[in-house]
């Protein structure tokens, strides 16, 4: 039986640019927004669309990702014909490779994707916080008669050269694709969300393999090639909210945005977009008498005796008493001791921050920087790590890090 | 199993001592209702079995069960979904002339069939009124070593006023041990002791075989207690053994002892001793994480996720998705699943079931004594 669509999710990133967050997990693992983890958002826009079946493509650190994903029955993924299936790279009788690139990593699975001979594939980005509806892309795609669809967001004139640029007429019809240029020629940056007539995709995925001087990458091969060759091409506008959280600042900035959806348009409360997870099992969370807690996101298992205020805590957080959290994302197991201080900055899980020990400051004119401590790190009592600080390593009592 | 000795299979009395709690299981039964912001009372003691490798239960629901087939579904939460044994619920089979189950005999005498087809060396029997972090494998143990006919579990506390002020037996049978060098060699019937007693905790455990030929006997006899009718009169042959159980126990005697026993988890200590032994199993509703506004007061309170907190909330207990707006006030309350407080309200000692609206400016207020109790679904 044929799949109209299946999703092919590309979660191979190394995610370099969140330096300690991605020591040890891919980017797509890293948690988000108190309970969730990124891959969590494209996983329940499938679901919610109505996509049943995802290959999720791996390479980088799978490890944790792999156990996250399981039988992938938190997003309803476990199922008898399709579902969630984990692709690692694997050898073959003629050899093995690594993912060369985001086309190879395709093309290595066509084998994958035939066993449910698709009319549609849709490649799907693992580090980009989006709610997004598949399917009304897909009408969209049916509509213009297209074998290529991107979705693409109006950013600013001015910030327009750091993207991929898709340059359309007035009928959506791509005519030209920009990457990163000096003078761009049109504000539409690509999301990195394709849509392809399966029969197109394969073609130009056997092509571009048999092309030795090919980087094999979807922005730098494919899409310039089906562009030589005049394919219908068309790019599917996208207004909500959408967030490439690739790094320190906009994970944090992301992380932020969640505690106000009513200005930022990233509403993770929206009964009927639900983002999936997998469940911590803990206990209902704890706020002591003397604890203040204002304009912030708890979850479970967490227990509060000091000050959080426009912070996002994860799972099982413990905040002891005077210990001070603002601005902060603290990610889930993580302990901070009496009279920490912990400020502005991204704390990743099961990190101990000591007794009167501080962590990052508040933002000023001269310095803005998200201080960062690493996976399982401990921060000795009253050491101080400065706001521009990225902590891979354990830091001693009294010692300071800038 | 490595140690075939420690296979034992796991049959649950969902709707035991219903009656004491007559508010809170009108469209629910015992083992369904919410307790600790996020898990219903059958959590425990399906949790504590699961871990246990108790992997083989039966849940002899008797009626009001939706409530609870909802929530355990396949019972997958406990990784109960199993080839082999799994969660099996056994409603009264619909057949005609038949009743609902008189009592345990008679439950019990409806399983035999299966229970003669399994495979398990021991069956542990259980209610699901008692909230705790049952380690069923030291009783088990203790059992083998004592070389009991059957083991019974019991606590040290002094019995709850509710029952021992019963004026009758309709509020259902409770059981009080005499004990001699671990034996039980007496079993007092609805007792009305003061002070500290052997108060019995309801959890059986004996050889299949054994449960099956004193189920087939008594039921031969028309008789329809296990505790009364079969264990009591069979306390000279029988090497029937007491097991003592230190932990942490939450008993549902009625709405007051629930409100209680609820209160109690505000204190850490009370909150670490249930909590800190194997983590407590639930249905999982896919909520966002808790939400507090700007504005927020909250003092020494338990709150699930996927709730939305404006106003000002005091030593209570939140279970999922509630909602209280700004200027709304509560304190000392326990407000289930979907329970919303709106702008300007004020409540004390309330217990408010599922989805209630409580309307913008009400003020609403019970005692420490007489919380207020309203029903699912109900706007004030």
């Amino acid at each position: 039986m044929a799949k109209e669509m299946i999703a092919m999710l590309l979660a191979g990133g190394q995610g370099s640019r969140l330096y300690a967050l991605t020591e040890k997990l891919a980017k797509p693992a890293v948690p988000f927004g108190g309970k969730y983890r990124i891959i969590d958002f494209p996983l329940s826009n499938c679901v919610n669309s109505g996509i049943d079946t995802v290959g999720i493509l791996t390479q980088y650190q799978p490890l944790v990702l792999n156990e996250y994903i399981g039988n992938g029955q938190p997003w309803d993924l476990d199922r008898l014909y399709g579902g969630v299936h984990v692709l690692p790279p694997y050898q073959k009788a003629s050899g093995s490779d690594w993912y060369k690139g985001t086309a190879n990593a395709i093309y290595q699975n066509i084998s994958f994707i035939e066993r449910y001979d698709p009319q549609y594939v849709i490649i799907l980005s693992g580090d980009q916080i989006c709610k997004q509806d598949y399917n009304d892309f897909l009408q969209f795609h049916k509509e213009k008669n297209a074998e290529f669809s991107v979705a693409v967001m109006e950013v600013p004139w001015e910030e327009a050269s750091r993207f991929g640029l898709m340059v359309a007429d007035d009928d959506d019809r791509i005519t030209e694709f920009q990457e990163k240029p000096k003078e761009p020629k049109s504000n539409l940056a690509s999301m990195g969300i394709y849509i392809f007539n399966w029969d197109i995709l394969k073609k130009y995925l056997s092509e571009d393999e048999a092309d030795s001087g090919s980087e094999n990458d979807f922005g730098k091969n494919i899409i310039p090639n089906l562009l030589r060759d005049g394919r219908k091409m068309y790019a599917y506008h996208f207004n909500g909210y959408w967030k490439d959280v690739g790094t320190i600042s906009s994970l944090w900035e992301a992380n932020m945005e969640v505690l106000d959806p009513e200005h930022s348009g990233i509403d993770l409360f929206d009964e009927n977009w639900k983002i999936y997870s997998r469940n911590s099992g803990m206990t209902g969370h704890k706020i002591n008498a003397g604890a203040i807690v204002e304009n912030s996101m708890i979850t479970d298992g967490c227990r509060i005796k000091g000050t959080v205020k426009h912070s996002v805590l994860f799972a099982g957080v413990k905040v002891e008493k005077d210990a001070v959290v603002e601005d902060a994302v603290v990610m889930g197991g993580t302990v901070i001791k009496a009279g920490a201080v912990v400020k502005h900055c991204i704390i990743a899980e099961n990190v101990t921050i000591g007794e009167n020990a501080i962590v990052g400051a508040m933002p000023t004119e001269t310095e803005n920087g998200v201080a960062t401590v690493g996976t399982g790190i401990t921060i000795g009592d009253g050491a101080t790590v400065g706001p521009k600080a990225m902590i891979r390593d354990d830091v001693k009592g009294g010692e300071v890090q800038c | 199993m490595l140690n075939t000795n420690m296979n034992a299979l796991g049959i649950i009395f969902p709707n035991s001592y219903d009656v004491l709690v007559p508010d809170l299981v009108n469209v629910r039964m015992m083992a369904s209702i919410p307790f600790a912001s996020r898990y219903r009372l059958i959590d425990f003691i399906l949790s504590s079995m699961s871990h246990c490798d108790i992997d083989n239960v039966c849940v002899m629901a008797n009626n009001n069960y939706h409530s609870l087939m909802d929530h355990l579904g396949s019972g997958r939460e406990w990784d109960l979904v199993r080839k082999n044994g799994g969660l099996n619920i056994f409603p009264p089979f619909a057949e005609k002339g038949n009743k609902p189950y008189s009592g345990r005999v008679d439950a019990l005498a409806s399983l035999l069939g299966f229970l003669r087809n399994q495979k398990e060396k021991y069956v542990v029997i259980t209610d699901t009124n008692i909230v705790m972090n049952f380690d069923f494998n030291t009783m088990i143990k203790s059992h083998i070593e004592s070389g009991a006919d059957v083991t019974v579990a019991y606590n040290e506390q002094e019995l709850p006023e509710s029952l021992v002020q019963s004026k009758s037996n309709d509020k259902g049978f409770y059981y009080t041990f005499g004990i001699e060098n671990g034996r039980i060699t007496k079993i007092y019937v609805n007792p009305r002791e003061t002070g500290v007693q052997n108060f019995s905790m309801n959890i059986y455990l004996l050889e299949r075989e054994l449960l099956i030929d004193l189920i087939n006997t008594a039921f031969v006899r028309g008789q329809a207690y296990f505790e009364r009718d079969v264990l009591l009169p069979n306390l000279n042959k029988l090497n029937v053994q007491a097991y003592k159980y230190d932990g942490y126990v939450a008993r549902i005697t009625n709405l007051k002892s629930y409100f209680d026993e609820n209160m109690k988890l505000l204190d850490d200590y009370n909150l670490d001793s249930l909590f800190s032994g194997f983590p407590i199993y639930t249905k999982i509703r896919d909520d966002t994480p808790t939400r507090y506004i700007e504005g927020a007061k909250v003092q020494n309170i338990m709150v699930a996720d996927g709730c939305l907190i404006e106003g000002e909330v005091e030593n209570s207990i939140l279970f999922r998705g509630v909602k209280i707006a700004k200027g709304a006030k509560v304190k000392n309350c326990i407000l289930m699943q979907g329970t919303v407080v709106e702008a300007g309200a004020n409540i004390e000692y309330l217990i408010a079931d599922k989805n209630v609206l409580i309307t913008a400016g009400k003020e609403m207020k019970g005692t420490d004594t007489f919380p207020i109790y309203i029903g699912k679904s109900n706007t004030i």
